[in-house]
């Protein structure tokens, strides 16, 4: 597993944060596990980064969050993704593909 | 991965709730980390180790995550709260909308009540609340002298008096002095009408006393004639005349024929006496020229300025040591005379204090009469809802929460009446002034600003918890369970709550009846005085002031010739009866004299003080004066002739023997060797100080023998009073142009004047009142007509089994009348203990007036009888098939 030496700007860890919970509801852990599942270990988020952000986003009620019991019957710290949080995963992502589309042409060899 | 089975949470976490939950969920990561590393082969210590290290700043997380939690659950709170509130608004707007005719009656009453709260503090706030416009107002005493042996009295201090004082005393930074004696003053614009302004004349030590500064230029710095030429302007008249040129000072204003330099304006503000237009300099050299004369002549109204540390009990013992050194030095003029100083404050507010403070007692009974009866309706209708109430809790509102429900309808309430009434509160207050013009000095500016809207708010939130809090307690006193089970108006519904209502019911007659004889008292006053014999008939007389100024006016006859030129050409009009003048018209005041009687043994120190009036023309005759022995003044009384002179039957009958006065001659003013004048006719008493003054000795001297007044009220009996008028206004145009007619009106509205204060405080009190009785009727009525309401089974039953309708009637009005009675005696005897405060505002009746307390027993009874058969009557159409199917 390798990890980005580069530190992951906090907005660009917000918009990770929500496009996880964009499908279901989901605790820190799994979150971290799921980033580094999609990324293939590209983009994991360090623990401190990760709940710093969670609870950002609790606070601006992006997410909202509510106990749960986990897959192996812990108690858990659920986050699920409010209507406001969706609305900005969507116009976050619009942002992120125009720029990321951009500094790709940019940098392709002409 | 399961779906989280959501858990209860409650809405409020508490700090340490906060802390345990970073931690747990801080915890399970690092736990889940580990156990991963761990199936992955690693030992635990290492994969502890390695799963920490992953996380990165354990610690900055914790406190992170904990301060953000920390802010979210404020925020929750915070929109919790506003959600709720705005639930309970809407839900209250919804309740008050379902009950029209209850939320309109609330309104109203709260409305009416606490709008006469708001109008009376906004009067009681600018007269005894704010500060008068001067500086460090708390040593600022008026100085007095009082009459010779005469203790009590208040008199202005004479010229030579009054600098002595100043030169003797210790205790005061400085004495100032002032005159409103001037009369009004003539300015005369360049190219223009002339005008009447109002005029004070003070001396520099005046302004200094008062602390206040000239907001342009300077006040008076000379008493010696270095500002003889000088005037100092109000900021009003420099705003309305000279159309606030900020170059003013410097400019000249031709006043009372003289040509004047403004030296200064005055701040915005300021007032000495009452809206005075023209500050002039008080020049008292001649009088001190001539102390043995002028020593008797008291007319300077004197302020001091305590200094810094001296009590007032200092200051007054300072001027009684000056009083004393003046009795033995000048035994003629000061013998028996003691200075006494008095809080401007205090001096300014006397007469006012005990009216405006008596006047906001009877507001605050309306209101809480008004609570009472809110209360009562409240409580009526909590209990009708106890099943809503009941439902709402069983569904998981909590006690507190159906409380502050119940609050903040009765809040939302009385804050819409706290509005209304304020809104009615200022038109009140601006009809009221206008309507009775002169009742306060000008020196209080009565109107609603910050600090009475506040008030107004205060009282407002305290009506509403006082008639929201005890219902909504008492509803949920009784179980919930008992509400739902009994199905609404049960007979527990009737009980409960009863006592309440009861007293409630018996407090509200007591109050009422305790206003309606305050208001009483002052009713039976007033009609008294209106029927007072005013010695002089006021109907069809019209009255203007007119003042002669200028040097051609300096000499007496010139004065006389004016005069007699102008009543002659007005007697000649048609419409003018008869058409005369006097120096001061009855009811508004009196100047006086002393008086020393040939043949009779003189006291120097206790001569006869006597009302003194110049007249001219057939003043007598114009206003009805009848004689009543020798003769008027006539054509044979000149100028240079011997001096004549009338009294009135209250000075004949009390210094001279039966019959005895016309013919005696006598002497008037302080010198004992002026000269003789010869009674020659008895006239009859007049109301001279006031409708509510008897009748003092008073002289007449003819003005062409003694013209001591530059200004005249000219007097005419007509048959149209605007052909008098006009026929006037040609008179004096004929005789003098330059000369302006002020205060044009009919005797009867100077008369009405005098009862301006009177009528004013009557109307409020008389309002108040009404407003109760009005008030704790709707109470009566509205506390039986629900009983009936509730009780329909019951008298249908008693019906169908053969009861009467007189007989439930009967049943019903007992309870409401045996209420009414309760409170009726309770206040009478309450009315008995007050009336007492009112004394002083009071004429021809005692405060134990029995007349009025049969009256307003007599009115109350009729009137609660009505409001208790009304309710009961209905109870008899009750159909007693019907209510018992009702159920």
């Amino acid at each position: 597993m390798s990890r980005t030496p580069s530190e992951l700007l906090q907005g660009t860890v917000d918009i990770l944060i929500l496009r996880a919970l964009a499908w279901e509801p989901m605790h820190g852990y799994a979150i971290s596990r799921w980033l580094d599942a999609r990324s293939n270990g590209v983009l994991a988020v360090d623990g401190a980064a990760l709940y710093q952000a969670l609870h950002r986003l609790e606070e601006r009620r992006l997410v909202s969050a509510s106990w749960g019991t986990s897959e192996n019957n812990r108690k858990a710290k659920y986050y699920t993704l409010t209507a406001a949080g969706r609305s900005r995963l969507r116009a976050e992502s619009a942002v992120w593909r125009t720029y990321a589309e951009a500094v790709t042409k940019v940098l392709k060899p002409a | 991965m399961t779906r989280p089975r959501p858990s209860f949470r409650f809405p409020w976490r508490s700090r340490a709730d906060i802390a345990r939950e970073v931690d747990a969920e801080l915890a399970f990561h690092l736990d889940m980390r580990v156990r991963e590393l761990v199936a992955g082969g690693m030992n635990a210590d290492d994969a502890r180790r390695a799963a920490a290290a992953e996380f990165g700043d354990l610690e900055g997380t914790r406190a992170y995550c904990r301060a953000a939690d920390a802010r979210s659950a404020r925020a929750t709170r915070a929109a919790d709260r506003l959600t709720e509130w705005r639930q309970d608004a809407r839900y209250a707007v919804r309740t008050m909308r379902r009950s029209p005719t209850f939320s309109a009656i609330s309104l109203l009453t709260l409305a009416l009540a606490i709008g006469a709260n708001t109008a009376i503090f906004s009067v009681v706030r600018a007269v005894l609340l704010r500060p008068l416009p001067y500086a460090d107002t708390g040593r600022l005493v008026v100085v007095t002298e009082s009459w010779p042996f005469d203790p009590g009295t208040h008199a202005p201090l004479s010229p030579p008096d009054y600098v002595d004082y100043r030169a003797q005393q210790h205790a005061f930074t400085d004495l100032g002095a002032y005159s409103t004696a001037m009369g009004p003053v003539v300015w005369q614009p360049a190219g223009a009408d002339p005008t009447t302004l109002t005029g004070i004349s003070a001396d520099a030590h005046l302004f200094r006393v008062l602390g206040v500064e000239a907001a342009l230029g300077r006040t008076f710095d000379d008493d010696m004639g270095g500002d003889s030429s000088s005037v100092v302007i109000s900021s009003g008249f420099w705003q309305r005349a000279l159309g606030s040129d900020p170059r003013a000072v410097g400019r000249r204003l031709v006043l009372n024929g003289r040509s004047m330099t403004v030296i200064g304006v005055m701040p915005r503000g300021f007032v000495l006496d009452r809206t005075e237009d023209v500050y002039l300099p008080l020049d008292i050299r001649d009088d001190l020229a001539r102390p043995e004369t002028t020593r008797k002549q008291h007319w300077l109204l004197v302020i001091g300025r305590l200094r810094a540390g001296v009590s007032l009990e200092a200051g007054r013992a300072d001027l009684a040591v000056v009083a004393h050194r003046l009795a033995v030095e000048y035994p003629a003029a000061d013998s028996g005379r003691n200075a006494i100083a008095t809080p401007l404050h205090q001096r300014a507010t006397g007469n006012l204090r005990t009216p405006l403070l008596l006047l906001q007692a009877a507001a605050a009974i309306v209101l809480l009469i008004a609570c009472a009866n809110l209360m009562n309706l409240t409580l009526s209708r909590t209990i009708g809802r106890r099943q809503e109430l009941a439902l709402r809790a069983a569904l998981g509102a909590g006690r507190g929460r159906i409380i502050r429900q119940l609050l903040t309808e009765s809040l939302l309430l009385s804050v819409a009446g706290g509005a209304l009434g304020v809104a009615l509160a200022i038109a009140a207050t601006r009809a009221l002034l206008a309507i009775n013009p002169g009742t306060l000095p000008p020196l209080f500016a009565v109107g609603v600003d910050r600090q009475v809207l506040g008030f107004s708010v205060l009282v407002s939130v305290a009506a509403g918890a006082l008639f929201g809090l005890i219902p909504a307690l008492h509803a949920m006193g009784a179980g919930v369970n008992d509400a739902l089970k009994e199905g609404g108006r049960g007979a527990n519904a009737t009980r409960s709550g009863a006592g309440v209502r009861r007293v409630l019911v018996t407090a509200q007659v007591a109050r009422a009846v305790m206003l309606l004889v305050g208001a009483g008292l002052l009713t039976r006053s007033f009609t008294g005085l209106t029927r007072v014999r005013l010695g002089f008939e006021p109907e069809h007389v019209v009255t203007a002031q007119l003042r002669v100024s200028g040097p051609r006016y300096d000499s007496i006859p010139m004065t006389n010739a004016f005069y007699d030129a102008v009543l002659g050409e007005v007697a000649r009009a048609p419409a003018v009866i008869a058409a005369g003048a006097a120096t001061i018209l009855p009811t508004q005041g009196s100047v006086s004299t002393s008086m020393r009687i040939e043949g009779q043994p003189v006291d120097e120190s206790r001569l006869p003080d006597m009302a003194y009036v110049a007249i001219r023309g057939h003043y007598l005759e114009a206003m009805r004066i009848p004689l009543l022995a020798g003769r008027r003044f006539d054509v044979s009384d000149t100028p240079d002739g011997p001096k004549r002179v009338l009294v009135n039957e209250t000075a004949a009958r009390r210094y001279f023997r039966d019959g005895d006065a016309v013919g005696t001659r006598i002497r008037i003013g302080p010198n004992p060797n002026g000269e003789w004048m010869t009674i020659v006719g008895v006239v009859g008493d007049v109301r001279s100080a006031g409708l509510d003054q008897p009748p003092v000795p008073t002289l007449y001297v003819d003005h062409a023998q003694e013209a001591w007044s530059h200004t005249l009220s000219v007097v005419m009996r007509a048959s149209d009073a605007r052909a008098a008028i006009d026929a006037l206004r040609r008179a004096v145009k004929d005789v003098d142009p330059s000369l302006p007619l002020r205060n044009i009106e009919p005797m009867a509205d100077v008369v009405g004047a005098s009862l301006a204060a009177r009528r004013f405080a009557l109307g409020l009190a008389g309002s108040f009142a009404g407003l109760a009785l009005v008030l704790a009727t709707l109470g009566i009525y509205g506390v039986l007509a629900y009983e009936v309401s509730t009780r329909t089974r019951e008298f249908g039953v008693r019906l169908a089994l053969g009861a009467t309708p007189a007989s439930v009637v009967a049943l019903v009005a007992r309870r409401g009348l045996a209420w009414s009675i309760v409170g009726l005696a309770l206040g009478i005897a309450g009315a008995v203990a007050g009336a007492r405060l009112l004394a002083g505002a009071l004429y021809g009746v005692g405060p134990l007036d029995v007349t009025t307390y049969a009256l307003v027993a007599a009115g109350s009874l009729l009137v609660v009888t009505v409001a208790s058969v009304v309710p009961a009557h209905r109870a008899t159409r009750v159909d007693p098939l019907s209510s018992m199917r009702s159920e």
